[in-house]
């Protein structure tokens, strides 16, 4: 049979359809992105030259920043502190999240959703809260509440609201449906349809999700320090604006072990758990 | 019709009396994008039956059920429960529908998953989650669990049972809904041949010793003459076919699962 393929005329049913060429399109595609490169270059004053004089800048910078300053009640035990309120900002700011994430998930995700109206609305919701960064928040909180922690609390629980909860709605829309019709053909409601089909199927992707956001937000609520919401990173910005680079590297140093620690923590968690 | 007319066919067991009948279809439509699946299906179900419906891929036998039940709505025609018109959409609590895929929450218990069969006649607060589910339910469900031979695995994650201890599951979800008729499309074709006959007996069990409304779409004429009451055959979302399943005879089937393009109308235009 195969070995006589070969020998068999040309049919021209059998021909493979012709590849396309390499069109104008292709063309327009590159030159088109080569120039938005040339655009953006010169729009960011792109200039290797800049930091190449720099350098010299850099070098000072060194000098004063080493050794880091690691006096104990100075430095080091202050920082520590900070450092466990930038834990506790993350904590808060993903926990107290949860709760509007899941209820406007809820609603915002296709399978769970009670009508289109509701779809809609939470899904503005979650693009609005999205699209604020999350320092913009924090800028409006402190003007609101004052200078500290809890404005940046209140900073990532809008803004983790937006993120996990459009995470979670796009997780629910991806199950399969049928647990869900076969509850629903029994008399079972939305919402009880949702709580014993749709989220035990989801369960493992949320608590992944949820640590992944945890890990992120600790990160962010560094940032968020910056801009005077609490934590260490309001001691880094503390100790630029005082010229105290070798206080200001052992911050950074705390930060870091600060960040690995809880990646390492969130990422063995998510393995645990097999989200 | 009277009592003492003879109806036909008159299947064993079955109260075949037009008033009588538990589910009664007519003239149901449905066409999807312009494609005309369902035209002008006729089916009647009687308390104490069990039919087996046959039918070729694509002759319409899920999307009649799926209408039915409600989780399709159909274009044009009746559906009666006991005589009255069902509501066309979920919930119809008198109706429990059973899936090929089966379709248990496979992280929670069997007991769980029989539970969740009763959810439309619980209160929110006492089903949010399986621990508030009352004592007397889960007493409950464990008869169910039991009528279908599993009770012995109720502790077990549904995902962990083979596929016929599953949809023996998902029949006690039924049972637990307190369904009067069982609607279900092809409840075997994903099992082993042995697991095959014991959920279709068992079926057949529901329907003459309960007195249940039992359907099932089936591919298998052999199990179909076997145990069902009557045979209905669908033939391009038509009933054409409706005889006693001891009455089944091969040119019945040949004409049922003939090649598509002899019988269809959209193929014979096709080919012009
Ligand atoms: N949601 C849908 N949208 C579009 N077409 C559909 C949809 N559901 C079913 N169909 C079409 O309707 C026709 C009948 O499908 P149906 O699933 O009812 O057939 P069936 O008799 O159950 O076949 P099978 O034996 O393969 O399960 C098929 O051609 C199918 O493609
Ligand atoms: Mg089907």
């Amino acid at each position: 049979m195969s070995t006589s393929t070969g020998a068999l005329p040309p049919d021209s049913r059998l021909t493979p359809p012709r590849r396309r060429p390499v069109t104008t399109v292709t063309a327009a595609v590159t030159v088109a992105v080569v120039l938005a490169h040339v655009l953006a270059w010169n729009g960011t004053e792109f200039s290797p030259a800049a930091l190449v004089q720099g350098w010299r800048g850099m070098a000072d910078f060194a000098g004063q920043a080493l050794p880091p300053d690691l006096s104990w009640d100075g430095v080091l035990r202050p920082g520590l502190q900070a450092a466990l309120v930038t834990l506790g900002i993350g904590l808060l700011g993903t926990t107290f999240s949860v709760p509007f994430a899941l209820v406007l998930a809820l609603l915002a995700a296709r399978t769970t959703a009670p009508n289109r109206w509701a779809y809609q609305a939470a899904r503005s919701v979650l693009s609005f809260l999205r699209a604020v960064p999350d320092v913009v928040f924090a800028l409006v909180f402190v003007t609101a509440v004052g200078l500290g922690p809890f404005a940046g609390v209140l900073a990532l629980i809008f803004h983790n609201t937006g993120v996990m909860g459009k995470l979670w709605a796009e997780a629910m829309e991806e199950i399969d449906l049928g647990p869900r019709d076969a509850l629903r053909v029994g008399g079972a409601s939305g919402v009880q349809a949702a709580a014993h089909a749709v989220l035990p199927a989801v369960l493992p992707q949320f608590v992944g999700l949820l640590l992944y956001r945890f890990d992120v937000n600790v990160r962010s609520s560094l940032v968020l320090g910056l801009v005077g919401a609490g934590g260490i990173g309001f001691l880094v910005n503390q100790s630029i604006k005082l010229f105290r680079f070798d206080e200001m590297v052992t911050h950074l140093a705390i930060v870091m072990v600060l960040v690995v620690a809880v990646d390492q923590l969130s990422a063995y968690v998510r393995r645990r758990v097999g989200g | 019709m009277t009592m003492t007319s003879p109806t036909w066919p008159a299947p064993p067991g079955a109260a075949a009396r037009v008033g009588g009948a538990a589910l009664q279809v007519r003239g149901l439509r449905k066409s999807f994008a312009g494609r005309t699946v369902l035209d002008g299906l006729d089916l009647s179900l009687a308390p104490g039956e069990f039919l087996a419906l046959l039918g070729a891929n694509g002759s319409g036998k899920s999307t009649a059920l799926r209408c039915v039940v409600g989780l399709e709505r159909p274009d044009a025609g009746e559906i009666l429960v006991h005589g009255r018109p069902a509501d066309t959409a979920p919930p119809h609590r008198r109706m429990a529908m059973i899936f090929q895929q089966i379709h248990l929450v496979h992280r929670r218990t069997a007991l769980d998953n029989v539970c969740a069969g009763a959810l439309g006649r619980l209160p929110l607060r006492r089903s949010l989650t399986p621990l508030l589910f009352p004592r007397e339910l889960r007493e409950e469900a464990m008869v169910c669990l039991d009528r279908v031979g599993m009770a012995g695995r109720a502790a077990e994650p549904a995902g962990r049972l083979s596929g016929g201890q599953r949809q023996r599951v998902a029949i006690a979800r039924a049972l637990c809904q307190r369904a009067e008729i069982i609607l279900a499309d092809e409840p075997v074709s994903a099992l082993d041949p042995a697991a095959a006959e014991q959920v279709v007996a068992l079926l057949a069990d529901l329907a003459h010793e309960q007195g249940l409304a039992v359907a099932a779409v089936l591919h298998q004429p052999d199990l179909a003459r076997r145990h069902a009451d009557r045979v209905t055959g669908l033939l391009h979302g038509r009933a054409t076919l409706d005889t006693p399943a001891a009455a089944l005879t091969a040119a019945d089937l040949a004409t049922l699962y003939a090649p598509d393009h002899q019988h269809h109308p959209d193929a014979d235009q096709e080919h012009q």
